[in-house]
């Protein structure tokens, strides 16, 4: 698997192209320092007495095993309804398609912690629809609760990657198995399925890693019970309890990176999956309508739950007192722009961290695809980021570098988010590149370009895209990003996300509502300037 | 293709030209322990009368802001910390992080001297004092038909009727979880307050991270009764129609919300001109018009809706023994407790 470097022939190539070492000194110093750094120093800053302590902490225990049950119970379902999702969109003429598979897609672009505020809205004791609607009393704020949310939050993720999966399997191979006799169930069972199974073990892992990380919905729906990555923001801010904080991620770091490994190794594929939907290719076999009818009926309360979320936030931006008095009002506007200046520095970092990425993608994806020995170690550090849980990095960055002048700038809070959003920009490029004949290179090398030469010549003009996509990936991650935040939040640079965070924590609803409106305003405008600047391109990757 | 350099370029530089924390003149940076709306407004009318910008950090929860300070001893990042109790204040200035200053504005105003530090390490601007709030909506309809008491003193709150419907802010990272506990340890002796602690603990379904974080339950009747500050009781009931019935009950404990000028400060004049400036009518008047705490001033008129400050009965709170053993208290706490 891997290539170890012989380091007789990578300072062959270096010498023999000092450009090309230079950029490949810079490319493994700054995934050293960024990735490798912060987490080497969360790993040795308990002592080992205190790891063995844990199984002794009572709270330590419970939150491990809540975190691990949430896993395994979101995962299934989030999975399940993916897979329901992706199967009806892609193999069943469900009507409305289309427009199921466009909704579907909006929780990826939501902050985090959206969808647990719109149920609390929704179905809390409060809410429209349990209280106002059906009368109820009903609790969401609890395991059950978070599981849903999560569901719903998380689902997305898992279509979109099944959906990859059905999409590049050849029907003609399920054509033949009918005209050879197979029934529709045959088909599925010996065709369809071998072929789609690691497609959808490898959605469940990147689930389950995104659940396991999920730190906004958590925060904000699972008061009562202790979960991994709430319980070490509470050790840090609350008790200014660094050991303990980064004892908790050590310990959310050992499933994630296992999860991850597995992915990456035993599923080892990835998906890309292009928005504008299918290429050409055979019609399926019209299905019998009672199926039709039940996956429309799974499609529409699914797509339903999603379209909640985003109106429960709108309608609590101008609702004058949720659950008590339902007259409009823009009040609360008055409020949210108050605090525009966070919306602002909001979108400042998530510009520097959206370059950041974009500059580092493009330059390790061009070093991979080189024949350089040793491009697995880089391969892998660029990747490696998406195991890593949000409040692990957190952790490690303050870890790494508050006590540096970094600590407690703008820049530092950038760069943790460039860095842990690497993995998305590097693989868009990385695909860019395997697109990209090599023949032209060979023909500029014939012609005397050097390396570097040729990445700028000939290469960037090709990635312009790649560059673009990464950008606005890490952008809309950096600006709706809670769980990193948190931990490196500092004067002058409050971001809205820390301040959304805040307001729903204290029951200032109108106002959160109305400051997540205006955050969704402004990614859906972000989205909206890529899909004309580059390509209709989405991607996704492990990561929450 | 040079185009696409050049734009990231001017990116980068548009996008950097502001850093963290501001060094410059006219500028201070304030880690407040009250919540964001009242923290905003005061540092708006501040910055409208004195042209000096500030950058906050708010978190409420004077606990974490604490543990922030400390943490940051060697390279301190902000000028001023203002909210959270004197508790909160009192051991970072004995750990030698605070400036000593004597506001002219506090003498000129006759503010009493039990508000104000006799060596000048903080000024207290404004106070709180400890209340029973009830969900008045679910207890009418849960515990009312069943003939409950509704709670009036400290002892109410461990009785079975509460189990799993009790929730207070945590001692460990509030102040006001904090100087509950301590009441409770004046009021019983600390081996008693402890056995009382674990009796509401069977009670409690949750100690919440920030102070605010309790009345956000209490309101939404996620729990029946809860332990907080009155005024942010009154405020949810004033501000949003929440269903909340406020108790202070004998033997309370009380809070004199304090602010200090951090040592390594960068602009120490400014942060001399926000302490003035607190200690001036204008702020302790947003205060009590939106936070609902009582001002330290006598010509600010209470807050609408609370009983004037000198008509309750607190604890003889021992504040220096709640100094001293503040680490413990709460490493104590997170042993016993573990919540």
């Amino acid at each position: 698997m891997t290539t170890w470097i012989h380091p007789g022939r990578l300072a062959a190539r270096l010498r023999a192209d000092p450009g090309l070492a230079i950029a490949f000194g810079a490319a493994a110093a700054v995934l050293g320092a960024f990735v490798l750094y912060p987490a080497f120093r969360v790993l040795v800053y308990p002592s080992w007495q205190d790891y063995l302590a844990i199984p002794h902490s009572v709270r330590w225990v419970q939150a491990a095993r809540n975190s691990l049950l949430m896993m395994v119970l979101s995962t299934a379902t989030a999975t399940l309804l993916g897979f329901v999702f992706a199967f009806a969109t892609t193999r069943i003429d469900v009507p409305g398609r289309r427009f199921f598979r466009t909704v579907a897609m909006l929780p990826l672009f939501a902050p985090p912690f959206m969808v647990a505020f719109a149920y609390i809205l929704m179905f809390g004791r409060q809410g429209l629809i349990t209280r106002t609607l059906l009368g109820l009393d009903v609790n969401i704020f609890g395991w059950w609760g978070l599981w849903l949310v999560q569901t719903i939050a998380f689902f997305p993720l898992a279509m979109l990657i099944i959906a990859g999966v059905l999409d590049a399997v050849n029907p003609s191979l399920e054509h033949a198995a009918r005209n050879l006799g197979a029934d529709e169930w045959e088909v599925l069972r010996t065709v369809s399925v071998p072929l789609i199974r690691p497609g959808v073990a490898g959605a469940m892992l990147v689930v389950a890693i995104s659940v396991l990380a999920d730190f906004g919905n958590a925060v904000i729906i699972a008061g009562g019970f202790p979960l991994l990555a709430t319980e070490a923001w509470f050790r840090m801010e609350g008790m200014g309890d660094l050991r303990g904080a980064a004892l908790v991620v050590a310990m959310l770091l050992v499933p994630s990176l296992t999860l991850f490994l597995l992915e990456r190794y035993w599923v080892s594929r990835r998906v890309y999956v292009t928005v504008t939907g299918r290429g050409s290719r055979l019609e399926h076999p019209p299905t019998p309508p009672l199926f039709k009818w039940a996956a429309f009926a799974v499609c529409a309360l699914a797509a339903l739950m999603v379209l909640l979320v985003y109106f429960g936030v709108v309608a609590g931006a101008v609702t004058a007192v949720w659950g008590r008095d339902w007259s409009p009002t823009l009040d609360h506007w008055r409020l949210a722009t108050d605090r525009i200046d966070t919306l602002w520095t909001s979108v400042r970092i998530g510009a520097l961290a959206g370059a950041g990425t974009a500059a580092v993608a493009v330059l390790v994806a061009f070093l991979t695809s080189r024949a350089l020995p040793g491009r697995q170690i880089l391969d892998f550090l660029a990747v490696l980021p998406g195991a890593l849980p949000g409040v692990f990095v957190g952790v490690g960055f303050v870890l790494a570098f508050n006590p540096t002048p970094l600590g407690g700038s703008l820049w530092l809070l950038a760069i943790a988010l460039a860095f842990w959003h690497l993995p998305m920009g590097y693989q868009a490029a990385r695909a860019r590149f395997q697109q990209i004949d090599r023949s032209i290179e060979e023909a500029a090398a014939n012609l005397g370009a050097t390396g570097l030469r040729v990445l700028r010549d000939v290469y960037v003009p090709l990635l312009v895209r790649a560059v673009f996509d990464a950008f606005a990936v890490s952008f809309i991650r950096a600006v709706t990003n809670v769980s990193i935040v948190i931990f490196l939040i500092a004067p002058g640079q409050v971001v809205a996300t820390f301040v959304i965070l805040n307001m729903i924590q204290n029951n200032i609803w109108g106002a959160a509502a109305a400051l997540t409106t205006m955050l969704l305003l402004l990614t859906f405008a972000a989205i909206g300037a890529t899909w004309l600047g580059a390509g209709r391109v989405l991607r996704t990757s492990p990561m929450g | 293709m040079r185009r696409l350099f050049v734009v990231v370029l001017l990116l980068v530089a548009v996008f950097a030209g502001t850093t963290g924390a501001g060094a410059q003149a006219g500028r201070i940076v304030v880690y407040s322990a009250l919540p964001d709306l009242e923290t905003s407004m005061i540092h708006r009318e501040f910055t409208r009368r004195t042209g000096i910008q500030v950058e906050a950090l708010s978190v409420a929860a004077a606990g974490t802001l604490q543990a922030r300070i400390r943490a940051e001893r060697d390279r301190p990042r902000a000028d001023v910390f203002v909210g959270g109790s004197r508790d909160f204040h009192i051991p970072l200035a004995r750990e030698g992080l605070l400036v000593r200053y004597r506001s002219p504005v506090a003498a000129e105003a006759r503010v009493s001297p039990a508000y104000l530090d006799p060596d000048g390490y903080w000024h207290g601007w404004y106070l709180g004092a400890l209340a029973i709030i009830v969900n008045a909506e679910r207890w009418d309809r849960e515990l009312g038909p069943r003939g409950v008491r509704k709670p009036t003193t400290w002892d109410d709150l461990v009785r079975p009727e509460f189990r799993g419907q009790f929730v207070m802010p945590s001692p460990v990272t509030t102040g006001g979880g904090y100087i509950f506990v301590a009441t409770q340890i004046f009021r019983l002796g600390e081996e008693r307050a402890w056995t009382y602690l674990r009796a509401l603990n069977t009670n409690a379904s949750q100690y919440t991270p920030t102070a605010p974080g309790t009345i956000t339950l209490l309101e939404r009747g996620e729990a029946i009764v809860g332990m907080m500050w009155a005024h942010e009781a009154i405020g949810a009931r004033a501000l949003r129609f929440a269903p909340l019935e406020v108790t202070v009950p004998p033997d309370s404990g009380f809070e004199v919300g304090a602010v200090s000028i951090l040592r390594g400060t960068r602009n120490l004049e400014g942060a001399r001109a926000y302490v003035d400036f607190l200690m001036s009518r204008t702020p302790q008047e947003i205060n009590a018009r939106f936070g609902f705490r009582y001002p330290v001033r006598a010509d600010v008129s209470v807050p609408a809706g609370a009983t004037p400050f000198a008509q309750l009965r607190f604890v003889r709170y021992d504040l220096e023994w709640a100094i001293q053993n503040q680490t413990r208290i709460r490493e104590q706490w997170t042993r016993d407790i573990g919540r």
